[in-house]
């Protein structure tokens, strides 16, 4: 496990890094997944079928598994009851073109960690896969640190400093979705899918986040942590500390 | 109206038409031969008065017996050759009565002298005979329809038996449930053959149904893929960050295209599933407790409209599907704030009949085809896809739904039933 052994200590930078296998038949699609997941130590490894999916997974371990239940010489259901059966904790996200309820409350029940419909972003895979490894490597003491911010995910604390800053839900939200994908540009539409979720049919103007993220802004640099968010083109933010 | 009784109706009005017909032609039959009977004995009479004249030379006395009276009588004028059959009445000399009759008037030449004879026969015995067959008719008539109503009643009614029991199993059937229809044994063909093909069609309906939800699967897979494809590699491409202003407007717009595109998918495949019943997570949901979520859920939306919102909900249990209940009130909701004006209303109201969203708007002239896809006015950003399946999903749950504009009110009701 590929995990920073400080991690106990809230007082130290936290570190990790993620060793993930996607499963995913599409080339395209999974280049993209890959490019975006590697960097900052993290291993990313992929399994284009079935057969190299499944020999993969019988060999090693993986903080987490993107799934994609339709490929081209299997049923990708098949493979989670094969890791459950081996009795191995890999974080699954099942990645999948099917909308359909029946399909999602299959895999959960198989002992799927989350479900997500294509198309997707990235940014919210990256989110969603970061709280699967943190909830299955951390036993409670799920905590993110970015240089002077550390956030509590579980118990829902930030501090800067180790003052602790009060945000709403939604501000703590958006900081955690930022912190889970640094260093990237995360747009306003990810954001609002996020927060709101994709049934809202939402209208396209997205400026509404422009509220949240100023609050977000302001509480952190009154608490003293430097201005790391800053807009891209109008089009998102990015949260970096260049 | 039931077949067996629109079956009686025909018959017995048949039967009684058929038998009154009947009736009237036995009756005028039987009346036309003793009628000529009668008269051949009236005829018998007058040629042996005839006889008698001719042999004697003189008349016979006019005499009353056998229900018969002869009787002469002068002619006046000129009479050669009258002989004619009539109705008449006869005075019954025993019973002093009255008693239908039948004469004959007739003349006979007596030493050269012309003499009018009438001989009259009472009727009284052919009536009675025709009385009592027209009786005994009647009576088997009723007898008949009777029995017919009977028969009818009962025996109809248990030979149809098979008949309703499929009936009731085809009302039971449901398609997502995947079970088959049961078999009543019958001995009648034409039901053992209804069975054989509602098993049949049932077959097929889920042969189909399978076919159909698979279908919508791999739609969804072939179209969604792509599009996952688009969406990641426009994520890939921000991250190289190094565009100019245009070029960042540039992708802002194909941003908002393929949600768009991914949105108008999503919406067309549940259309479809809610139309073909693919939806099958019914269970009690509070629709009370659902409104007040989304209100905190919208509440950014309202707040950036500076929208007020008014809530009257009273409690509110209905049974369906939570998935499409989360998205008829999604539709309802974010129709009203999209089709609201700045600092408008929207008001809430919830109860056990009936949920109103209305809001404050402009004034719209699509009044009809509120409820149709794609039909939104040219300033919506929307698809026109929200209300469409608002309306499938009501229409799946057996809810009404209204548009009601009053001013620049615009007032949509779900009656929940």
């Amino acid at each position: 496990m590929l995990v920073n052994f400080t991690l106990k200590s809230p007082h130290n930078l936290i570190i990790y890094t993620m060793k993930i296998l996607v499963i995913e038949d599409e080339q395209a699609l999974s280049d993209s997944i890959l490019a975006y997941f590697t960097g900052e130590g993290n291993i990313c490894e992929l399994a284009k079928d079935f057969a190299s999916a499944s020999e993969k997974i019988a060999l090693y371990h993986y903080d987490c598994i993107l799934l994609d239940l339709g490929l081209p010489d299997g049923e990708g259901l098949e493979l989670l009851t094969q890791l459950k059966s081996a009795n191995k904790k890999d974080g699954v996200l099942i990645i999948s073109a099917r909308h359909s309820l029946d399909d999602r409350l299959a895999g959960l029940d198989l002992g799927a960690d989350d479900y997500l419909v294509k198309p997707f972003h990235l940014s919210e895979l990256k989110a969603r896969v970061s709280a699967i490894v943190r909830r299955k490597n951390f036993d409670g003491n799920n905590v993110i640190a970015f240089n002077e911010v550390k956030v509590d995910v579980t118990a829902m604390k930030i501090t800067v400093n180790d003052q602790p800053v009060v945000l709403t839900k939604k501000e703590f939200d958006l900081l955690v979705y930022f912190l889970s994908n640094k260093n990237k540009v995360v747009t306003k539409n990810a954001m609002a899918e996020h927060l709101w979720g994709d049934e809202m049919d939402l209208s396209d103007d997205f400026d509404f986040i422009y509220t949240h993220v100023k609050n977000l802004k302001k509480k952190l640099s009154e608490a003293g942590a430097k201005d790391y968010l800053r807009s891209v083109y109008g089009i998102g933010y990015k949260f970096s500390s260049q | 109206m039931k077949l067996s009784s629109r079956y009686n109706r025909v018959n017995i009005i048949t039967s009684i038409i058929v038998l009154i017909i009947t009736g009237i032609i036995y009756y005028l039959v039987i009346h036309l031969i003793l009628t000529n009977k009668l008269d051949k004995d009236l005829a018998v009479e007058e040629n042996e008065i005839r006889q008698y004249t001719h042999t004697y030379k003189k008349l016979p006395l006019p005499a009353t017996y056998l229900d018969q009276q002869v009787s002469y009588s002068n002619p006046e004028g000129d009479t050669t050759d009258i002989r004619e059959f009539s109705y008449t009445t006869y005075l019954n000399p025993k019973e002093k009565e009255q008693e239908p009759g039948r004469s004959l008037v007739t003349t006979v030449n007596l030493n050269g002298k012309t003499v009018i004879v009438t001989i009259t026969k009472s009727r009284v015995e052919s009536e009675d005979l025709v009385r009592i067959i027209l009786m005994i008719t009647l009576g088997i008539t009723v007898l008949l329809l009777v029995s017919l109503l009977l028969i009818n009643r009962f025996v109809l009614n248990r030979l149809w038996k098979p008949f309703y029991a499929v009936l009731n199993r085809m009302k039971a059937f449901e398609v997502t449930r995947m079970d088959n229809i049961k078999e009543e044994p019958t001995r009648i063909d034409e039901f053992n053959e209804l069975n054989k093909s509602v098993n049949a069609m049932a077959e097929k309906v889920k042969q189909d149904y399978k076919e159909l939800k698979s279908f919508t699967d791999n739609a969804s897979h072939e179209m969604m893929t792509p599009l996952a494809i688009i969406n990641s590699k426009l994520d890939s491409l921000l991250q190289t960050e190094s565009f100019t202003e245009q070029q960042g407007a540039l992708l802002e717009d194909i941003y908002q295209a393929t949600g768009r595109l991914s949105r108008l998918h999503q919406s067309l495949l549940l259309l479809a599933k809610i139309e073909n019943n693919l939806i099958s997570d019914v269970q009690e949901v509070d629709l009370k407790e659902m409104i007040e979520a989304k209100i905190r859920q919208f509440q950014e939306l309202f707040e950036r409209d500076g929208l007020i919102v008014e809530v009257k909900l009273l409690e509110r249990k209905l049974t369906m599907s939570r998935y499409l209940a989360d998205i008829l009130l999604n539709n309802l909701i974010s129709n009203a704030v999209r089709h609201n004006i700045n600092g408008g209303k929207i008001l809430l109201e919830l109860t056990a009949q009936k949920l109103v969203v209305c809001n404050t708007g402009k004034k719209l002239n699509i009044q009809n085809r509120m409820f149709d896809r794609f039909s939104k006015s040219t300033e919506s950003e929307g698809m026109g896809l929200g209300l469409a399946i608002s309306k499938q999903i009501c229409n799946l749950h057996g809810f009404g739904i209204a548009y009601k504009q009053d001013d620049h009110l615009h007032f949509f009701t779900i009656y929940l039933g």
